[in-house]
């Protein structure tokens, strides 16, 4: 399926996002020698310090030069130096990375699969208690934030009742033998992936709820059922697969916000994840690290994309006839 | 059927609640660290660097961590100076030079004598390569004067020397530095040989975590502790983790000390080094003339702002911008701009305005201003934002100044101020309580926390006077003056000064530095508090 | 299509009680000045006040009363969620309802413009869209609607491709049916569902935004919104005020967003006949 016009398709979509992640955080106010440097009154700004930081950061360069410099060293595999931590992008973004991936892939896992579940489960009961009891108790908590749903979390949990540790991913310094180690991370993990899952799953279960609603007024529906399908094979093997074609859409969706969705929550927790990072990169305007941190964005949404056109096929051999 | 349901939906009870038990095994705390006597520190960003002198992020926190593993030539405690690798030192008035003479027992980490050539190589080293938190390059030459004395040539009368020179540049190990050619790309081990009383032993930069053993052999004596580790917390949490005994110390928000103290934990209330500033465009019509300004100060009722928006935890700001607990502080400026809307009226129809129904206009144009405020509240803690703006917007016009609010992102704000394009603007700045040189920096400087007035002759010469006085006395006298005459120009109107609150539960002696740690970094954590000097 | 929302909503239980408590939200936020004494931005003098029967919901960190900055602030909070939701799901429709029926080299432009503005954090575009242009309700929400639609407009191009598929669709077609006529009878009916669910989502999320927006300080400082309550509130979530500043304020955006659904389910059942039983 894959042919030359997608490559073509997906490279032209690449090399607009290179020019966007170049051309954005240049475009934004400040600069970064006043945002990195500026708010701190300590700090002796001589013109040598000064003259010695703008050529260390290229800023002597024109936005063309440095534009040609960016693609090159892309070309090479280099991502470049952050300016504010003084180590290379690559470095920052594999420290982080890890993390992000971990808590919002978790969160997705769970929370796609759980709302897949309730949605269908929800949908082919419709208008019976438990659907209403399902329906009218996600509808109160899609009502809230995650970082309030987090906050709310973490005073309950970590500040009242003292169970879950308080900040961070991990203990510092304990480090003894990998199952407390992993059981540590767990803990950490508990309060942040509970309020992403808590904040997404209502979406999930919406759609598929709804799609299964749609779906189970076609007539195929009733040939199955007259046909004497079980209850769970008409509800998964026939109609449930319909709803699976938004639910794996809006499932790619949010996965495109992988990289910077779970900010808040991050936040809140401090967590080591992408968001923060992003989040301080923009205070500081620290133009090599936002351009790597848009680049890992920009590539997740296009493999996803990739996935998500790839999978509809599977799913619902119709679409390709569409293309 | 609806059984079935049931029992499935039970499952995923089941399943969900898994995060529970595994939030429940909270049973085994860190047992070795806590026998082994650590003092964990909580910070809010977590992060400040790799802690070697080049490569930590220059803020005060990124200092303190640094200062742990790297000595300078003297030290201060909460009065005065003390002898750090310099046991003594003097100044030669008649050659303009200072003579240093050093501990003779001093050792790098990694076993190297500590001599007089490292100090030289520490001025020379960081003439070439830039020293973010001072700059050498006021030292005509350094010599030294065999392995333990070392003379200072200054190229000219230099009053900041030993505040900055002496006690924040940090010595190098010359033979570990001299080979390096990009100084913040040198983050290795071997970046860290100091001869300070802590050694690092492991830093992430993800989870913002520090950790520091002690330098048994540090020459002014043992730490108190064992080991010292950073670790990060968010504000909302500090006191939480006090109480569950998760740290020792930490900043905590204003409205716990109260309950925090009656919990038996020690609260220092912090010097007021960081200021709130209404920036004026004093280029702009009509903030460019004094009265103006001044109108501005008499309209803003800055105890009223203490009160409200810092649930009075501050002190209203001096019109001569040194905080009044500074010992640099002129007292005679205090009284100069009480909240008076009569008076800025008064001011403001001196200059040809006139007030048409609740707005002054002039030649049938109204008079209007933006204030700009960032919104985030992202910054320091008490830093101005939209809740300081709408309060100064309903003050001015009660006097009959409309004003129009804007909220922007901090940074962006920032560059509108630098660039001169704002008429008022909210923003702020520490380093207060530091050497007064400051004063020259937020007034003449071109950073946009100044503000970059040099209209009035008498005050620039002022400023470039006080820098020269080596004797202290005098100095102070001009210092006062350079205050009463910022206070009648009113270059930018100093709003409030923020109290900062840290809590710590005893086990070490913390105090607030004599014009902060360094350069003026305002943060209880000296590290001669962890030090046992008698030993 | 002769459809009786009305009477659809009132045979319905939930719809019921969803247009019941829109209402009386509208009716609280419309006749806040009559249910509160005191003005949103009215400094009381009294700080952190438990409530009470003079400050109902007790006061903030500067002394404002909540329950009159609850009130004023349901008029922001559904001003700029509803314009935001109908903005971005017309948005929505329009991009991912053309590339469904185009089709071919139109969809791969437009579903690749969609990948583009997703891969963009929201944060830099409303830096930037802050520092060029003054923040006010209607900016806000052209501003919000720009975030919203593309995830919308995928889902609505993922549905309609499937119903475009569908049997009475394309014996639509042979009879010849106009595309227009086809989107307006067949396809916008069928994507009824979806697009309820958009709405709402959207509207969830022009809320949220909204609160985030406030967050990074570049919100209208002067107009109070529940997600601008929420981000003040959560600073002193170390105190016990958390309980009668940030609970309330969450409260009712959860109760507007349960409302606004229950409606909308009630309404899909109008739009969509097939639904009835």
């Amino acid at each position: 399926m894959i042919n030359r016009g997608y490559c073509i398709n997906y490279l032209l979509a690449l090399m607009v996002i290179l020019t966007l992640n170049f051309m954005l955080p240049r475009l934004m106010p400040g600069d970064p020698l006043q945002a990195i440097y500026g708010d701190e009154a300590m700090i002796a700004m001589t013109p040598e310090l000064k003259e010695e930081l703008i050529s260390r950061y290229s800023l002597d360069l024109t936005q063309a030069g440095q534009f040609r410099a960016y693609i090159g060293s892309l070309l090479r595999g280099d991502l470049g130096y952050s300016y504010y931590y003084n180590v290379p992008v690559a470095a920052v973004l594999l420290g982080s990375f890890p993390w992000t991936a971990l808590l919002v892939g978790l969160a997705l896992c769970i929370s796609t699969g759980l709302g897949l579940f309730l949605g269908i489960e929800s949908g082919y009961r419709r208008g019976r208690t438990v659907d209403r009891l399902l329906l009218g108790g996600f509808m109160w908590i899609s009502g809230l934030p995650d970082f309030f749903v987090g906050m709310l979390l973490l005073l309950i949990f970590g500040v009242t009742l003292g169970l879950v540790p308080l900040a961070g991913a991990v203990t510092p310094y304990t480090g003894q033998g990998w199952a407390p180690a992993l059981i540590d991370g767990l803990r950490h993990l508990a309060l942040p992936l509970a309020s992403l899952v808590l904040a997404r799953l209502t979406a999930t279960y919406l759609l598929a709820r709804n799609t299964m609603i749609t779906t189970m007024g076609e007539p195929f529906i009733m040939t199955a059922r007259s046909k004497g399908c079980s209850g769970p094979a008409v509800r998964y093997r026939h109609a449930g697969r319909n709803s699976l074609l938004p639910v794996v859409t809006a499932a790619g969706l949010q996965l495109s916000h992988l990289i910077t969705g779970a900010l808040f929550v991050e936040i809140v927790f401090s967590y080591p994840g992408m968001g923060a990072l992003m989040y301080n990169a923009l205070l500081t305007r620290d133009y090599p690290l936002l351009q790597g941190i848009l680049l890992l964005s920009a590539v997740t949404v296009l493999t996803v994309n990739l996935l998500v056109d790839l999978l509809y096929k599977r799913i619902d051999p119709r679409v390709a006839y569409a293309h | 059927m609806t059984g079935r349901l049931y029992g499935i939906l039970l499952i995923i009870a089941l399943a969900v609640s898994l995060v529970v038990p595994l939030a429940g095994c909270g049973g085994q705390k860190e047992k070795g660290t806590q026998a082994e006597n650590t003092y964990t520190v909580a910070d809010a960003t977590g992060d400040w660097g790799f802690p070697s002198p080049y490569a930590h992020y220059f803020r005060g926190p990124g200092y303190i961590r640094m200062s742990l593993i790297f000595d300078t030539l003297l030290w201060k405690n909460e009065k005065e100076y003390i002898p750090a690798l310099a046991k003594s030192w003097e100044y030669n008035a008649g050659e303009n030079s200072y003579t240093f003479s050093l501990v003779e027992n001093a050792t790098w980490h990694d076993g190297s004598k500590f001599t007089a050539r490292d100090v030289v190589f520490t001025i020379d080293y960081t003439k070439m390569h830039p020293y973010q938190g001072v700059s050498a390059g006021v030292v005509k030459k350094a010599e030294a004067l065999g392995d333990y004395r070392v003379k200072m040539y200054l190229d000219r009368p230099y009053a900041p020397f030993l505040e900055y020179i002496g006690g924040t540049l940090p010595i190098l190990p010359e033979h570990i530095w001299k080979d390096v050619g990009s100084p913040e790309k040198f983050q290795q081990e071997k970046a860290l040989v100091g001869t300070g009383p802590f050694i690092l032993e492991d830093y992430s930069k993800e989870q913002g975590s520090y950790l520091y053993r002690a330098n048994r052999e540090y020459y002014q004596g043992k730490p108190a502790v064992d080991r010292i580790r950073f670790v990060k917390m968010g504000s909302q949490v500090m006191a939480a983790a006090l109480r569950q005994k998760q740290a020792s110390a930490a900043q905590v928000p204003p409205e716990l000390g109260g309950a925090l103290d009656e919990e038996g934990f020690f609260i220092l209330a912090g010097k007021h080094d960081w200021v709130a500033k209404l920036m004026i465009n004093h280029q702009r019509e009509p903030l460019n003339k004094k009265e103006f300004r001044q109108a501005l100060a008499f309209a803003i009722d800055r105890q009223a702002l203490v009160g409200t928006c810092l649930r009075g935890h501050g002190l209203p700001g001096s019109p001569g911008l040194i905080p009044p607990d500074s010992p640099w502080y002129n007292a005679a400026v205090e009284n100069q701009y009480p909240h008076s809307p009569e008076r800025a009226a008064l001011l403001i129809k001196g200059l040809g305005y006139e007030k048409k129904g609740n707005f002054f206009e002039k030649n049938g144009r109204a008079l209007e201003l933006e204030l700009l405020v960032s919104g985030g509240g992202q910054g320091s803690p008490g830093a101005p934002g939209d809740r300081e703006g709408e309060m100064i917007k309903g003050q001015l016009e009660k006097v009959g100044l409309k004003v129009s609010l804007r909220s922007l992102e901090s940074k962006t704000l920032d560059s509108r101020v630098a660039e001169g394009q704002y008429d008022i603007a909210l923003g702020g700045h520490g380093g207060l309580g530091g050497d007064p040189e400051m004063l020259n920096r937020m007034i003449l400087d071109k950073g946009f926390n100044s503000a970059r007035y040099q209209d009035s002759q008498e005050l620039n010469l002022a400023l470039k006077q006080q820098l020269t006085l080596m004797d202290r006395e005098s100095r102070r006298e001009l210092v006062g003056k350079v205050q009463e005459i910022y206070a009648r120009e009113m270059p930018a109107l100093p709003l409030y000064y923020p109290t900062w609150y840290w809590a710590h539960d005893g086990r070490a002696p913390l105090y607030y530095t004599l014009q902060g740690v360094g350069s003026g970094v305002p943060i209880p954590l000296n590290k001669m508090a962890f030090v046992n000097q008698n030993d | 299509m002769h459809i009786n929302y009305w009477g659809e909503i009132k045979r319905d239980s939930l719809g019921r009680a969803g247009m019941g408590t829109l209402v009386v939200l509208a009716l609280l936020a419309i006749g806040a000045p009559i249910v509160s004494q005191y003005q949103p931005a009215e400094y009381t003098g009294a700080i952190f006040q438990p409530p009470s029967s003079q400050y109902w919901l007790g006061t903030n960190d500067v002394g404002q009363d909540i329950w009159a900055q609850l009130l004023y602030g349901a008029r922001t909070s559904l001003l700029i969620g509803s314009g935001a939701a109908l903005l971005s799901t017309f948005f929505s429709v329009l991009a991912g309802g053309m590339a469904a029926v185009l089709g071919g080299f139109g969809d791969r432009v437009l579903m690749r413009a969609v990948d583009a503005l997703i891969a963009v954090p929201p944060v830099i575009v409303a830096i930037l869209a802050a520092a060029y242009f003054r923040p006010g309700a209607s900016m806000l929400i052209i501003l919000l609607s720009a975030f919203l639609w593309p995830g919308g407009a995928r889902l609505i191009r993922s549905q309609a491709l499937s119903v475009k598929e569908r049997m009475h669709i394309a014996a639509a077609r042979t009879f010849g049916s106009s595309w227009p006529y086809l989107i307006r009878r067949h396809i916008i009916p069928d994507l009824g569902p979806v697009l309820t669910a958009i709405l709402v989502l959207n509207f969830r999320r022009a809320v949220f935004m909204e609160a985030g927006l406030s967050f990074l300080g570049v919100a209208d400082p002067t107009v109070i919104s529940w997600g601008k309550m929420m981000q003040q509130a959560l600073k002193f979530s170390y105190l016990e005020v958390w309980k009668w500043w940030l609970l309330p304020a969450g409260a009712a955006l959860s109760m507007t967003i349960a409302a606004l659904t229950f409606t909308g389910f009630a309404l899909e059942k109008a739009i969509n006949p097939r639904l009835k039983k």
